[in-house]
Protein backbone atom coordinates (compact mmCIF):
# COMPACT_ATOMS: atom_id res chain seq x y z
CA UNK A 1 0.00 0.00 0.00
CA UNK A 2 1.15 3.55 -0.69
CA UNK A 3 1.68 5.97 2.14
CA UNK A 4 0.38 9.49 2.51
CA UNK A 5 2.55 12.31 3.70
CA UNK A 6 1.35 15.83 4.37
CA UNK A 7 3.75 18.23 2.69
CA UNK A 8 1.84 21.45 3.38
CA UNK A 9 -0.91 22.38 5.80
CA UNK A 10 -2.46 25.71 6.67
CA UNK A 11 -5.95 25.46 8.15
CA UNK A 12 -8.12 23.58 5.67
CA UNK A 13 -5.56 24.09 2.92
CA UNK A 14 -3.50 20.94 2.57
CA UNK A 15 -1.21 19.13 0.16
CA UNK A 16 -0.80 15.37 0.59
CA UNK A 17 1.72 13.28 -1.29
CA UNK A 18 0.68 9.69 -2.01
CA UNK A 19 3.92 7.84 -2.50
CA UNK A 20 6.03 4.67 -2.45
CA UNK A 21 4.28 1.32 -2.61
CA UNK A 22 6.66 -1.41 -1.38
CA UNK A 23 4.37 -4.10 -2.88
CA UNK A 24 4.48 -2.58 -6.37
CA UNK A 25 6.17 -4.89 -8.91
CA UNK A 26 9.38 -3.48 -10.34
CA UNK A 27 8.15 -3.59 -13.93
CA UNK A 28 5.73 -0.73 -13.21
CA UNK A 29 7.28 2.71 -12.89
CA UNK A 30 6.82 4.29 -9.49
CA UNK A 31 4.60 7.37 -9.43
CA UNK A 32 3.71 10.12 -7.00
CA UNK A 33 0.14 11.33 -6.69
CA UNK A 34 -0.82 14.54 -4.91
CA UNK A 35 -4.06 15.55 -3.25
CA UNK A 36 -4.80 19.26 -2.83
CA UNK A 37 -7.53 20.11 -0.33
CA UNK A 38 -9.07 23.50 0.29
CA UNK A 39 -12.41 24.63 1.69
CA UNK A 40 -13.63 21.06 2.04
CA UNK A 41 -12.96 20.27 -1.63
CA UNK A 42 -10.16 18.19 -3.10
CA UNK A 43 -8.35 17.87 -6.41
CA UNK A 44 -6.28 14.80 -7.23
CA UNK A 45 -3.22 15.45 -9.39
CA UNK A 46 -2.10 12.77 -11.86
CA UNK A 47 -4.06 9.92 -10.21
CA UNK A 48 -1.96 7.23 -11.85
CA UNK A 49 -2.56 4.10 -13.87
CA UNK A 50 -5.14 1.33 -13.60
CA UNK A 51 -2.72 -1.08 -12.00
CA UNK A 52 -1.84 1.14 -9.08
CA UNK A 53 -5.42 2.26 -8.44
CA UNK A 54 -5.93 -0.01 -5.38
CA UNK A 55 -2.82 1.35 -3.68
CA UNK A 56 -3.67 5.00 -4.46
CA UNK A 57 -7.33 4.52 -3.56
CA UNK A 58 -6.66 2.99 -0.16
CA UNK A 59 -4.07 5.62 0.70
CA UNK A 60 -6.28 8.48 -0.47
CA UNK A 61 -9.28 7.07 1.41
CA UNK A 62 -7.40 7.40 4.66
CA UNK A 63 -7.17 11.12 3.92
CA UNK A 64 -10.32 12.08 2.01
CA UNK A 65 -13.67 10.63 0.90
CA UNK A 66 -13.05 9.57 -2.74
CA UNK A 67 -16.71 10.14 -3.63
CA UNK A 68 -16.27 13.81 -2.74
CA UNK A 69 -13.31 14.47 -5.03
CA UNK A 70 -14.29 17.48 -7.08
CA UNK A 71 -11.77 16.92 -9.81
CA UNK A 72 -8.71 15.35 -11.29
CA UNK A 73 -5.89 17.30 -12.86
CA UNK A 74 -3.96 15.39 -15.51
CA UNK A 75 -0.66 16.97 -16.52
CA UNK A 76 -0.79 15.03 -19.79
CA UNK A 77 -2.21 11.91 -21.42
CA UNK A 78 0.15 9.10 -20.47
CA UNK A 79 -1.22 5.82 -19.02
CA UNK A 80 0.75 6.20 -15.79
CA UNK A 81 -0.94 9.59 -15.37
CA UNK A 82 -4.60 9.03 -16.08
CA UNK A 83 -5.52 5.50 -17.20
CA UNK A 84 -7.35 4.97 -13.87
CA UNK A 85 -9.85 7.74 -14.72
CA UNK A 86 -12.81 5.40 -15.27
CA UNK A 87 -12.34 3.87 -11.82
CA UNK A 88 -12.33 7.24 -10.03
CA UNK A 89 -15.43 8.29 -11.95
CA UNK A 90 -17.28 5.29 -10.47
CA UNK A 91 -17.15 7.10 -7.12
CA UNK A 92 -18.27 10.44 -8.43
CA UNK A 93 -19.51 10.55 -12.03
CA UNK A 94 -19.89 14.33 -11.72
CA UNK A 95 -16.18 14.78 -11.10
CA UNK A 96 -14.29 16.94 -13.61
CA UNK A 97 -11.02 16.12 -15.32
CA UNK A 98 -8.78 19.07 -16.18
CA UNK A 99 -6.50 18.35 -19.11
CA UNK A 100 -4.85 20.18 -22.00
CA UNK A 101 -7.37 20.78 -24.80
CA UNK A 102 -5.04 18.76 -27.01
CA UNK A 103 -6.04 15.52 -25.25
CA UNK A 104 -9.72 16.28 -24.77
CA UNK A 105 -10.82 13.67 -27.32
CA UNK A 106 -8.06 11.17 -26.54
CA UNK A 107 -8.49 10.76 -22.79
CA UNK A 108 -12.14 9.59 -23.13
CA UNK A 109 -10.60 6.32 -24.34
CA UNK A 110 -9.79 5.81 -20.65
CA UNK A 111 -13.35 6.72 -19.59
CA UNK A 112 -15.62 9.68 -18.87
CA UNK A 113 -18.25 11.53 -20.88
CA UNK A 114 -18.29 14.83 -22.77
CA UNK A 115 -19.20 16.54 -19.48
CA UNK A 116 -16.23 15.07 -17.61
CA UNK A 117 -13.52 17.04 -19.35
CA UNK A 118 -12.51 20.63 -18.84
CA UNK A 119 -10.13 21.45 -21.69
CA UNK A 120 -7.36 23.80 -20.63
CA UNK A 121 -6.02 26.29 -23.20
CA UNK A 122 -2.34 26.36 -24.19
CA UNK A 123 -1.71 29.52 -22.17
CA UNK A 124 -2.95 27.83 -18.99
CA UNK A 125 -5.95 28.65 -16.82
CA UNK A 126 -7.24 29.06 -13.28
CA UNK A 127 -8.73 26.01 -11.61
CA UNK A 128 -11.04 26.82 -8.70
CA UNK A 129 -10.92 24.68 -5.58
CA UNK A 130 -13.03 25.61 -2.57
CA UNK A 131 -12.35 29.34 -2.97
CA UNK A 132 -8.70 28.85 -3.93
CA UNK A 133 -7.48 29.60 -7.45
CA UNK A 134 -4.89 27.09 -8.67
CA UNK A 135 -2.96 27.96 -11.81
CA UNK A 136 -2.41 25.55 -14.69
CA UNK A 137 1.03 26.51 -16.04
CA UNK A 138 2.09 25.71 -19.64
CA UNK A 139 4.78 23.03 -19.93
CA UNK A 140 4.12 21.92 -23.51
CA UNK A 141 6.59 19.48 -25.05
CA UNK A 142 7.90 18.70 -21.55
CA UNK A 143 7.42 15.97 -22.43
CA UNK A 144 3.96 15.80 -23.95
CA UNK A 145 2.80 18.11 -26.78
CA UNK A 146 -0.04 19.24 -24.51
CA UNK A 147 1.44 19.43 -21.02
CA UNK A 148 0.47 21.53 -18.02
CA UNK A 149 1.79 21.91 -14.50
CA UNK A 150 -0.16 23.17 -11.50
CA UNK A 151 0.90 26.05 -9.29
CA UNK A 152 -0.57 26.83 -5.90
CA UNK A 153 0.42 30.43 -5.19
CA UNK A 154 -0.78 30.30 -1.61
CA UNK A 155 1.08 27.12 -0.66
CA UNK A 156 3.98 28.04 -2.98
CA UNK A 157 3.96 24.56 -4.46
CA UNK A 158 4.50 23.69 -8.10
CA UNK A 159 3.32 20.29 -9.28
CA UNK A 160 5.72 19.74 -12.17
CA UNK A 161 4.56 16.48 -13.76
CA UNK A 162 7.49 14.75 -15.44
CA UNK A 163 9.80 17.76 -15.10
CA UNK A 164 12.10 17.08 -12.18
CA UNK A 165 11.27 13.36 -12.33
CA UNK A 166 13.99 10.96 -11.24
CA UNK A 167 14.16 7.20 -11.57
CA UNK A 168 15.47 6.43 -8.12
CA UNK A 169 17.09 3.18 -7.01
CA UNK A 170 15.35 1.23 -4.25
CA UNK A 171 17.74 2.45 -1.56
CA UNK A 172 16.93 6.10 -2.33
CA UNK A 173 13.25 6.24 -1.56
CA UNK A 174 13.17 9.42 0.53
CA UNK A 175 10.33 11.79 -0.24
CA UNK A 176 12.56 14.87 -0.48
CA UNK A 177 15.77 15.55 -2.38
CA UNK A 178 18.54 15.56 0.23
CA UNK A 179 21.67 15.87 -1.90
CA UNK A 180 20.97 17.63 -5.20
CA UNK A 181 24.17 16.61 -7.00
CA UNK A 182 23.63 12.92 -6.21
CA UNK A 183 19.92 13.05 -6.93
CA UNK A 184 20.17 14.78 -10.28
CA UNK A 185 22.22 11.88 -11.72
CA UNK A 186 19.03 9.82 -11.52
CA UNK A 187 17.14 12.54 -13.40
CA UNK A 188 19.58 13.35 -16.20
CA UNK A 189 18.98 10.46 -18.61
CA UNK A 190 15.24 10.78 -18.17
CA UNK A 191 15.23 14.50 -19.01
CA UNK A 192 17.59 14.19 -21.97
CA UNK A 193 15.45 11.51 -23.56
CA UNK A 194 11.93 12.46 -22.56
CA UNK A 195 11.98 16.23 -22.85
CA UNK A 196 11.53 16.91 -26.54
CA UNK A 197 12.30 20.58 -27.07
CA UNK A 198 15.16 22.82 -25.94
CA UNK A 199 13.07 25.86 -26.85
CA UNK A 200 10.13 24.69 -24.73
CA UNK A 201 12.51 23.88 -21.88
CA UNK A 202 14.00 27.40 -22.11
CA UNK A 203 10.56 28.98 -21.96
CA UNK A 204 9.52 26.81 -19.00
CA UNK A 205 12.66 27.73 -17.04
CA UNK A 206 12.01 31.40 -17.73
CA UNK A 207 8.35 31.13 -16.73
CA UNK A 208 8.93 29.11 -13.57
CA UNK A 209 11.83 31.21 -12.33
CA UNK A 210 9.34 34.07 -11.85
CA UNK A 211 7.15 32.00 -9.54
CA UNK A 212 7.56 31.96 -5.81
CA UNK A 213 8.10 28.25 -5.11
CA UNK A 214 8.88 26.47 -1.85
CA UNK A 215 8.35 22.96 -3.19
CA UNK A 216 8.53 21.49 -6.67
CA UNK A 217 6.68 18.16 -6.80
CA UNK A 218 7.35 15.82 -9.73
CA UNK A 219 5.28 12.77 -10.66
CA UNK A 220 8.27 10.43 -10.26
CA UNK A 221 11.07 10.58 -7.72
CA UNK A 222 11.60 13.09 -4.93
CA UNK A 223 10.34 16.57 -4.08
CA UNK A 224 12.67 19.57 -4.48
CA UNK A 225 12.65 22.16 -1.70
CA UNK A 226 14.18 25.56 -1.06
CA UNK A 227 17.36 26.31 -2.99
CA UNK A 228 17.24 22.97 -4.77
CA UNK A 229 14.42 24.37 -6.89
CA UNK A 230 16.60 27.11 -8.40
CA UNK A 231 19.42 24.58 -8.69
CA UNK A 232 17.11 22.37 -10.69
CA UNK A 233 15.94 25.21 -12.94
CA UNK A 234 19.56 26.20 -13.65
CA UNK A 235 20.56 22.60 -14.26
CA UNK A 236 17.60 21.99 -16.58
CA UNK A 237 18.25 25.26 -18.42
CA UNK A 238 21.76 24.09 -19.25
CA UNK A 239 20.80 20.55 -20.21
CA UNK A 240 20.66 19.63 -23.88
CA UNK A 241 17.43 17.68 -24.26
CA UNK A 242 15.66 15.80 -27.04
CA UNK A 243 18.59 13.50 -27.70
CA UNK A 244 18.62 9.73 -27.92
CA UNK A 245 21.89 9.31 -26.03
CA UNK A 246 23.91 11.69 -23.93
CA UNK B 1 -1.53 -6.88 0.15
CA UNK B 2 1.60 -8.84 0.93
CA UNK B 3 4.94 -8.64 -0.79
CA UNK B 4 4.78 -12.43 -1.42
CA UNK B 5 2.08 -12.09 -4.07
CA UNK B 6 3.12 -13.04 -7.57
CA UNK B 7 2.93 -10.47 -10.34
CA UNK B 8 -0.17 -12.07 -11.90
CA UNK B 9 -1.93 -12.19 -8.52
CA UNK B 10 -1.00 -8.56 -8.01
CA UNK B 11 -2.61 -7.71 -11.33
CA UNK B 12 -5.76 -9.43 -10.09
CA UNK B 13 -6.09 -11.80 -13.05
CA UNK B 14 -8.67 -13.95 -11.29
CA UNK B 15 -11.41 -16.22 -12.64
CA UNK B 16 -13.69 -13.24 -13.03
CA UNK B 17 -11.78 -11.91 -16.00
CA UNK B 18 -10.59 -15.25 -17.36
CA UNK B 19 -14.27 -16.39 -17.66
CA UNK B 20 -15.10 -13.44 -19.89
CA UNK B 21 -11.86 -13.87 -21.84
CA UNK B 22 -12.70 -17.54 -22.40
CA UNK B 23 -16.21 -16.64 -23.57
CA UNK B 24 -14.79 -14.08 -25.97
CA UNK B 25 -12.39 -16.68 -27.36
CA UNK B 26 -15.26 -19.14 -27.82
CA UNK B 27 -17.39 -16.53 -29.58
CA UNK B 28 -14.47 -15.67 -31.85
CA UNK B 29 -14.11 -19.39 -32.74
CA UNK B 30 -17.85 -19.60 -33.46
CA UNK B 31 -17.52 -16.55 -35.68
CA UNK B 32 -14.68 -18.20 -37.62
CA UNK B 33 -16.86 -21.30 -38.18
CA UNK B 34 -19.75 -19.10 -39.34
CA UNK B 35 -17.43 -17.31 -41.77
CA UNK B 36 -16.45 -20.72 -43.18
CA UNK B 37 -20.12 -21.63 -43.75
CA UNK B 38 -20.87 -18.23 -45.31
CA UNK B 39 -18.06 -18.74 -47.78
CA UNK B 40 -19.34 -22.25 -48.65
CA UNK B 41 -22.92 -20.95 -49.00
CA UNK B 42 -21.66 -18.52 -51.63
CA UNK B 43 -20.08 -21.44 -53.49
CA UNK B 44 -23.43 -23.29 -53.55
CA UNK B 45 -25.08 -20.33 -55.27
CA UNK B 46 -22.57 -20.51 -58.15
CA UNK B 47 -22.93 -24.30 -58.30
CA UNK B 48 -26.72 -24.05 -58.46
CA UNK B 49 -26.45 -21.60 -61.35
CA UNK B 50 -24.15 -23.99 -63.23
CA UNK B 51 -26.55 -26.85 -62.46
CA UNK B 52 -29.43 -24.90 -64.05
CA UNK B 53 -27.38 -24.38 -67.27
CA UNK B 54 -26.38 -28.03 -67.29
CA UNK B 55 -30.01 -29.17 -66.85
CA UNK B 56 -31.09 -26.86 -69.71
CA UNK B 57 -28.47 -28.39 -71.99
CA UNK B 58 -29.51 -31.93 -70.99
CA UNK B 59 -33.11 -31.09 -71.95
CA UNK B 60 -35.77 -33.73 -71.36
CA UNK B 61 -33.26 -36.16 -69.86
CA UNK B 62 -32.72 -33.81 -66.90
CA UNK B 63 -36.15 -32.32 -66.21
CA UNK B 64 -36.14 -33.54 -62.61
CA UNK B 65 -32.58 -32.35 -62.17
CA UNK B 66 -33.64 -28.92 -63.46
CA UNK B 67 -36.34 -28.64 -60.82
CA UNK B 68 -33.81 -29.62 -58.16
CA UNK B 69 -31.30 -27.04 -59.45
CA UNK B 70 -33.84 -24.29 -58.95
CA UNK B 71 -34.51 -25.58 -55.45
CA UNK B 72 -30.78 -25.51 -54.82
CA UNK B 73 -30.65 -21.82 -55.72
CA UNK B 74 -33.47 -21.12 -53.31
CA UNK B 75 -31.66 -23.21 -50.69
CA UNK B 76 -28.40 -21.30 -51.20
CA UNK B 77 -30.23 -17.97 -50.89
CA UNK B 78 -31.99 -19.09 -47.68
CA UNK B 79 -28.72 -20.40 -46.30
CA UNK B 80 -26.90 -17.14 -46.99
CA UNK B 81 -29.66 -15.11 -45.35
CA UNK B 82 -29.63 -17.37 -42.29
CA UNK B 83 -25.87 -17.10 -42.04
CA UNK B 84 -26.04 -13.30 -42.32
CA UNK B 85 -28.52 -13.27 -39.43
CA UNK B 86 -26.13 -15.49 -37.46
CA UNK B 87 -23.28 -13.08 -38.23
CA UNK B 88 -25.30 -10.16 -36.89
CA UNK B 89 -26.08 -12.10 -33.71
CA UNK B 90 -22.47 -13.07 -33.23
CA UNK B 91 -21.34 -9.44 -33.64
CA UNK B 92 -23.78 -8.39 -30.96
CA UNK B 93 -22.42 -11.13 -28.70
CA UNK B 94 -18.81 -10.14 -29.35
CA UNK B 95 -19.65 -6.59 -28.42
CA UNK B 96 -21.41 -7.59 -25.16
CA UNK B 97 -18.75 -10.09 -24.10
CA UNK B 98 -16.01 -7.53 -24.86
CA UNK B 99 -17.65 -5.08 -22.46
CA UNK B 100 -17.82 -7.81 -19.80
CA UNK B 101 -14.14 -8.50 -20.35
CA UNK B 102 -13.29 -4.81 -19.93
CA UNK B 103 -15.54 -4.48 -16.87
CA UNK B 104 -14.21 -7.63 -15.26
CA UNK B 105 -10.70 -6.29 -15.55
CA UNK B 106 -11.82 -3.20 -13.67
CA UNK B 107 -13.66 -5.39 -11.16
CA UNK B 108 -10.45 -7.25 -10.43
CA UNK B 109 -8.81 -3.90 -9.66
CA UNK B 110 -11.71 -2.79 -7.45
CA UNK B 111 -11.54 -6.09 -5.57
CA UNK B 112 -7.84 -5.54 -5.00
CA UNK B 113 -8.71 -2.09 -3.69
CA UNK B 114 -11.25 -3.75 -1.35
CA UNK B 115 -8.45 -5.94 -0.02
CA UNK B 116 -6.30 -2.88 0.65
CA UNK B 117 -9.14 -0.80 2.07
CA UNK B 118 -11.47 -3.36 3.68
CA UNK B 119 -14.95 -2.33 4.84
CA UNK B 120 -14.81 0.87 2.81
CA UNK B 121 -18.52 1.80 2.47
CA UNK B 122 -18.12 3.80 -0.76
CA UNK B 123 -16.14 1.00 -2.38
CA UNK B 124 -18.76 -1.55 -1.29
CA UNK B 125 -21.47 0.68 -2.82
CA UNK B 126 -19.58 0.95 -6.11
CA UNK B 127 -19.05 -2.82 -6.20
CA UNK B 128 -22.78 -3.30 -5.51
CA UNK B 129 -23.77 -1.04 -8.43
CA UNK B 130 -21.30 -2.82 -10.68
CA UNK B 131 -22.64 -6.24 -9.64
CA UNK B 132 -26.18 -5.15 -10.57
CA UNK B 133 -24.91 -3.90 -13.92
CA UNK B 134 -23.06 -7.18 -14.53
CA UNK B 135 -26.16 -9.22 -13.68
CA UNK B 136 -28.14 -7.26 -16.31
CA UNK B 137 -25.39 -7.75 -18.87
CA UNK B 138 -25.11 -11.46 -18.08
CA UNK B 139 -28.87 -11.77 -18.63
CA UNK B 140 -28.48 -10.06 -22.03
CA UNK B 141 -25.65 -12.41 -22.94
CA UNK B 142 -27.72 -15.45 -21.89
CA UNK B 143 -30.57 -14.28 -24.12
CA UNK B 144 -28.19 -13.71 -27.03
CA UNK B 145 -26.57 -17.10 -26.39
CA UNK B 146 -29.97 -18.85 -26.48
CA UNK B 147 -30.96 -16.91 -29.61
CA UNK B 148 -27.73 -17.87 -31.33
CA UNK B 149 -28.14 -21.53 -30.41
CA UNK B 150 -31.72 -21.53 -31.80
CA UNK B 151 -30.52 -19.83 -34.97
CA UNK B 152 -27.77 -22.46 -35.38
CA UNK B 153 -30.42 -25.19 -34.96
CA UNK B 154 -32.58 -23.50 -37.63
CA UNK B 155 -29.65 -23.47 -40.03
CA UNK B 156 -28.98 -27.12 -39.23
CA UNK B 157 -32.57 -27.97 -40.22
CA UNK B 158 -32.14 -26.00 -43.43
CA UNK B 159 -28.98 -27.91 -44.18
CA UNK B 160 -30.84 -31.20 -43.68
CA UNK B 161 -33.09 -30.03 -46.52
CA UNK B 162 -29.94 -29.34 -48.55
CA UNK B 163 -28.85 -32.91 -47.82
CA UNK B 164 -32.14 -34.27 -49.14
CA UNK B 165 -31.77 -32.11 -52.29
CA UNK B 166 -28.26 -33.46 -52.80
CA UNK B 167 -29.40 -37.08 -52.49
CA UNK B 168 -32.32 -36.46 -54.87
CA UNK B 169 -29.94 -34.79 -57.33
CA UNK B 170 -27.79 -37.92 -57.25
CA UNK B 171 -30.81 -40.07 -58.15
CA UNK B 172 -31.97 -37.68 -60.87
CA UNK B 173 -28.45 -37.58 -62.32
CA UNK B 174 -28.67 -41.30 -63.03
CA UNK B 175 -31.53 -40.54 -65.47
CA UNK B 176 -29.47 -37.97 -67.31
CA UNK B 177 -28.61 -40.22 -70.29
CA UNK B 178 -25.46 -38.84 -71.95
CA UNK B 179 -25.27 -36.11 -69.26
CA UNK B 180 -25.47 -38.63 -66.43
CA UNK B 181 -21.74 -38.45 -65.74
CA UNK B 182 -21.60 -34.60 -65.55
CA UNK B 183 -24.81 -34.43 -63.53
CA UNK B 184 -23.50 -37.15 -61.23
CA UNK B 185 -20.23 -35.28 -60.70
CA UNK B 186 -22.14 -32.12 -59.89
CA UNK B 187 -24.51 -33.80 -57.42
CA UNK B 188 -21.53 -35.51 -55.75
CA UNK B 189 -19.77 -32.17 -55.30
CA UNK B 190 -22.93 -30.63 -53.93
CA UNK B 191 -23.35 -33.50 -51.48
CA UNK B 192 -19.74 -32.95 -50.33
CA UNK B 193 -20.38 -29.27 -49.71
CA UNK B 194 -23.52 -29.96 -47.71
CA UNK B 195 -21.51 -32.41 -45.60
CA UNK B 196 -18.89 -29.71 -45.06
CA UNK B 197 -21.55 -27.31 -43.82
CA UNK B 198 -23.11 -29.99 -41.63
CA UNK B 199 -19.72 -30.68 -40.05
CA UNK B 200 -19.19 -26.95 -39.35
CA UNK B 201 -22.63 -26.71 -37.78
CA UNK B 202 -21.91 -29.76 -35.62
CA UNK B 203 -18.75 -28.00 -34.42
CA UNK B 204 -20.81 -24.91 -33.60
CA UNK B 205 -23.39 -26.89 -31.65
CA UNK B 206 -20.67 -28.67 -29.68
CA UNK B 207 -19.02 -25.35 -28.70
CA UNK B 208 -18.47 -25.01 -24.98
CA UNK B 209 -20.09 -21.58 -25.35
CA UNK B 210 -23.36 -23.53 -25.61
CA UNK B 211 -22.32 -25.92 -22.85
CA UNK B 212 -20.78 -28.47 -25.23
CA UNK B 213 -17.33 -30.06 -25.10
CA UNK B 214 -15.61 -28.33 -28.05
Amino acid sequence: MKTTQTIFEDGDHKWTAIVRDPAKPEYIIDTNEYLVQHGGQALLLDPGGLEIFPAVFSALSSEFDPSKLSGIFASHQDPDIISSLALWLEFNPEMRCYISWLWESFIPHFGGTAETFVPLPDEGASIPLGGLQLQAIPAHYLHSAGNLHLYDKQAKILFSGDVGAALLPADKSGLFVEDFSTHIRHAEGFHRRWMGSNEAKRQWCERVSHLDIDMMCPQHGAIYRGEDIQRFINWFDGLHVGVLRS
Amino acid sequence: MTAELTASEWRGSGTYSSGAALDLLRVVRINEEIKRVVSVAFKINIMALNAIFLAKRAGNAALGFGVLSNELRVFSKDLRESMMALTRQIHELVSEVSVVLQESRQDAIFRRAATEAPDHPKLAAVLGVRDTRHAAREATISTLRRGLRLAVDDVARLVELGGVLAKSAKIEAAYGASFASSLGQFSGEFDGIVEEIRSSLDNLRRSSFFGGSA
